[in-house]
């Protein structure tokens, strides 16, 4: 009961921790409020009565490029998002990094590979990857309606930056709500996510 | 996909280019190249060949496990028919920190050797290709996925003379860890905690474990390593949430730098010991580590602890042992209530009052924290209901309650308080209504003591665990959650109002609060009587009736028949006699009555040996430690655990019952509860038939038991 409490208040001193501490599925997810690339607020608060998917960018990041050049992230993005669910694409790299994008680049490149997020925002201080203990590049988390936290990990299971893999792979987001549409509980709600390291400040 | 062509290129100009001899391959930012220890194949003779990865400075590749982020490098052997090749032998990695994150892995020259098997009938005289494809994972701040198709040409011999990589090889096989069992290794998980501990042969200044499972092991936390009693203690720190399947812990271990240390004392071993849950202390994050496991997770627990313990104080409230008592309290308010209305005076010391008790209660658990803390530095191996273990304490109780019962009932006049004869505090409780709401606070704490180890068995695990200023102020916590309703209710004096009207009805109301104060004295003498037996228990019944006389002729003296005093002072230390005579030291409990009593021959006692032995034999075994002095124990037992439909389950599915009673001071219950992370009863136990377990809520309900069973 501690911990699992513990874990809910983390965010609140996240941004001083030294290191990170994951949040559970099952339990609710950090809040956040982000800038999008556009200025505006989104807060996780008002995401609610909606699902919602973070994924962690980075578009330096072989691992990032073989699942957008495959086409694969786009294409989920427009399944789930057709769908009504709020996809988040979140970049927390630091600007002292030579990864850094700045919001108009970050805003391009999104466009130039047809990305399909309803929401894309920079978390330059890394205050939100450090909340959910993002770690690499793509790391994905997925949010029921109510804020709770029902998958953290890898975006599938084939770890390799080679795009061929995505065909063969197991996407643990699309395996995620197909046991959430068939009304069970997901799975396997947390794996071992594969990546980039995210390059945080 | 510029850098992937980069390398088909790359690699299929090798390919053409591949002479009797491997050339180094260029990839971004290393050179790879397929090498053996030797110039030649031998028929029927493993050849040492190996992966040779010479990164460019800053960079590095990964690990067999590679930490937050990364991907160990691969080989895929493509050979003539009858080789084999073994898996690649990792030597040992270095840790890679990258801002808050870890990384395992390599950099500068690297090895990678594999043993490969040669078939016997291979013919000297020709000459064979061994090729590979090797991929890996390049970072330096970015990451790059590398590859290449290598080859290496060797003529077959009858003999083979060492390669100029020789010596290399003999190097980097001594880097490889062998597995190795530590001389009485243990591994224990309290949460995040993770204690490894083994008996060194040789001192260990440095020693450094590497998760050879993912998801197991927080890569970045920093590790303490610390010469305990035991031997040397590793504590490291379990990655969240924590894997169902982490049962053993599996990694490598580096001790002083490992075997290539220059002073010759390291060494490196792949270790694998069982992984049991237990008490694992806090131990101070090595400070000068760039990566800590940080002092601001430590401060945010004892927050959320500190919360944890308000609300288990506000539920203290609730619970039976603690009921009495707080009823006590609640007249006592309203008897001051009404001296404050026929007085018409300002409820400003209604609050005082509440103030008091709340500082009854906050004091009592704070010296019962440092008395906590005391004995637990002194090795003791205590639970939370300890008191009730020695049977002084219960007797003294029992007295105790016995005598505010003949109070209520008017027998003698005095705050109730009064009957806390012996510890001084009665003579202020007279007079001075503060200080008798006080020790009512201080009443309430001495009977809830019982009551807390179900509500709070995992906050109190983590309280005795903890620094002492953390445990002080968690317990402290208790007691204001304890304290607030009450002290609540002083300050909203109108809620205090909607209590009916004093009258003749709060005499009866007193009196009827006598006998739940002798229904507690019954319950004290039925544990009193597990421990001391039917004769000691004749004794003490005995002194109670010399209390009650005591009593009656104090009583008698207080209304002004002073001649009755000596028969007070007679009876009372005889009184006393009999309650503590047998009682002393000495008394030792027969343990396993309980066991055998109540619902009947299907309950074995528990020990660890028959444990063991059920679970050996793949039969699904359900535990029930409990205490005679546990009412929630005996509610689940009774209400619960002993229900025909609960019984006939247990019996359908072949479980075996076992019941550890801890009424008595019993070490193996206490390290077996502790194992739970627990240190009070209940605790309910359920092993399925492949020994996995299972912990049951402290509160059962026939539902909570069938599904379990269920789900076996």
């Amino acid at each position: 009961m501690l911990r699992r409490a513990f874990l809910a208040t983390a965010l609140l001193a996240a941004a001083p921790l030294p290191a990170l501490s994951q949040p559970t599925a099952g339990q609710p997810a950090p809040a956040f409020t982000l800038t999008d690339l556009d200025g505006r607020k989104v807060s996780l608060a008002d995401l609610k009565g909606k699902y919602v998917v973070l994924e962690w960018t980075n578009p330096g990041c072989p691992f990032v490029q073989k699942h957008y050049d495959s086409g694969n992230m786009q294409s989920l993005q427009k399944r789930f998002t057709a769908e009504g669910v709020q996809w988040i694409v979140i970049n927390s790299t630091s600007p002292s990094h030579s990864d850094y994008l700045k919001p108009a680049e970050q805003k391009a490149w999104l466009l130039k590979h047809g990305a399909a997020a309803s929401v894309a925002a920079l978390d330059a201080d890394g205050t939100v990857g450090r909340a959910y203990a993002a770690k690499v590049t793509p790391h994905m988390y997925v949010i029921d309606p109510n804020g709770v936290l029902l998958y953290a990990g890898a975006i599938d299971d084939k770890r390799s930056a080679n795009p061929a893999d995505v065909k063969t792979a197991n996407n643990y987001v699309v395996r995620a709500f197909a046991e959430l549409r068939a009304g069970k509980p997901v799975s396997a709600p947390s794996t071992q996510a594969y990546g980039c390291t995210i390059k945080y400040g | 996909m510029t850098f992937l062509a980069r390398i088909f290129l790359a690699a299929s100009l090798l390919v053409v280019a591949a002479t009797a001899s491997a050339q180094p391959v260029r990839v971004d930012n290393a050179e790879a190249e397929l090498v053996a220890a030797v110039d030649a194949v031998v028929p029927g003779q493993p050849l040492s060949a190996g992966l040779i990865i010479r990164h460019d400075p800053h960079w590095h590749t990964y690990w067999r496990v590679p930490g937050d982020s990364g991907l160990p490098t691969t080989i895929n052997w493509q050979l003539p028919a009858g080789f084999t090749a073994g898996p690649i032998e990792w030597p040992v990695p270095k840790r890679l920190p990258i801002g808050p994150l870890m990384n395992f892995g390599y950099e500068g020259e690297l090895l990678l050797p594999v043993r490969i098997a040669v078939p016997a009938d291979v013919a000297p005289g020709q000459t064979v290709q061994l090729k590979a494809r090797a991929d890996w994972l390049i970072c330096k701040e970015v990451c790059i996925p590398g590859g290449a198709d290598l080859q290496l040409a060797l003529p077959v011999r009858t003999g083979a003379a060492p390669s100029r990589f020789a010596p290399l090889f003999a190097s980097t096989r001594a880097q490889v860890p062998q597995p190795a069992t530590l001389e009485a290794a243990s591994a224990t998980i309290d949460g995040g905690r993770v204690r490894l501990a083994y008996k060194p042969a040789a001192p260990v200044q440095r020693l450094e474990f590497f998760p050879l499972e993912e998801s197991r092991i927080e890569p970045a936390a920093a590790q303490t390593l610390r010469a305990e009693a035991d031997g040397t203690a590793l504590y490291l720190t379990a990655a969240q949430p924590v894997a169902a399947q982490f049962t053993r812990l599996k990694g490598v271990l580096i001790a002083n730098g490992g075997p290539a240390a220059a002073d010759g004392g390291g060494w490196a071993a792949e270790i694998d010991v069982p992984l049991v849950a237990g008490v694992v202390p806090q131990v101070a994050a090595a400070a000068a580590k760039p990566v800590a496991a940080g002092g601001g997770a430590t401060a945010v627990t004892f927050w959320v602890a500190l919360a944890g313990a308000f609300v288990g104080g506000l539920i203290l409230n609730l619970m039976p042992c603690v009921f009495p008592v707080l009823s006590l309290k609640l007249l006592s308010l309203m008897q001051h209530q009404r001296a404050e209305d026929e007085a018409h005076l300002p409820h400003a010391s209604l609050r005082a009052h509440g103030g008091a008790f709340a500082a009854g209660v906050l004091v009592c658990f704070v010296l019962l924290a440092a008395l906590l803390i005391g004995l637990r530095a002194a090795g003791e191996q205590l639970g939370w209901g300890f008191q009730l273990q020695t049977p002084w304490v219960i007797a003294a109780l029992l007295l105790l309650f016995f005598l505010i019962g003949l109070n209520l009932l008017g027998t003698f006049e005095f705050s109730f308080g009064g009957a806390l004869a012996s510890s001084g505090a009665a003579q202020r409780l007279q007079g001075d209504r503060l200080s008798g709401s006080f020790a009512t606070g201080v009443l309430a704490v001495v009977v809830a003591a019982p009551c807390t180890a179900p509500f709070m068995g995992a906050a109190l695990g983590y309280a005795v665990t903890q620094p002492a200023p953390i445990a002080l102020a968690v317990f402290a916590m208790l007691g204001a959650g304890m304290a607030t309703p009450y002290f609540a209710l002083t300050w909203m004096p109108a809620a205090l109002r909607r209590l009916p009207r004093p009258g003749v009805w709060m005499l009866r109301f007193k009196q009827v609060m006598a006998f739940p104060m002798f229904a507690t004295c019954v319950w004290l003498l039925w544990v009193l009587a597990q421990q001391i037996g039917v004769d000691a228990m004749a004794l003490v019944l005995g002194g109670l009736v010399l209390a009650a006389l005591a009593a009656w002729a104090f009583g008698l003296a207080q209304s002004g028949a002073k001649r009755w005093r000596w028969m007070a002072l007679v009876a009372a230390p005889l009184a006393l006699y009999g309650v503590f005579a047998m009682t002393m030291p000495g008394a030792v409990p027969p343990r396993g009555e309980l066991a055998k009593a109540a619902d009947g021959a299907a309950w074995q006692p528990w020990s660890r040996a028959a444990e063991e032995a059920q679970i050996a034999a793949g039969k699904p075994v359900f535990i029930d430690f409990t205490a005679a002095w546990c009412v929630t124990c005996q509610a689940n037992k009774r209400l619960v655990l002993a229900s025909d439909s609960v019984r006939e389950a247990f019996a359908k599915r072949g479980v075996t019952l076992l019941r550890a009673d801890w009424t008595s001071r019993d070490d193996e219950i206490t390290r077996e509860l502790a194992r739970f992370n627990r240190n009070g009863v209940p605790l309910y136990v359920l092993y399925d038939r492949n020994g996995a377990t299972h912990v049951l809520p402290e509160l059962l309900t026939e539902r909570i038991v069938l599904d379990a069973l269920d789900r076996l």
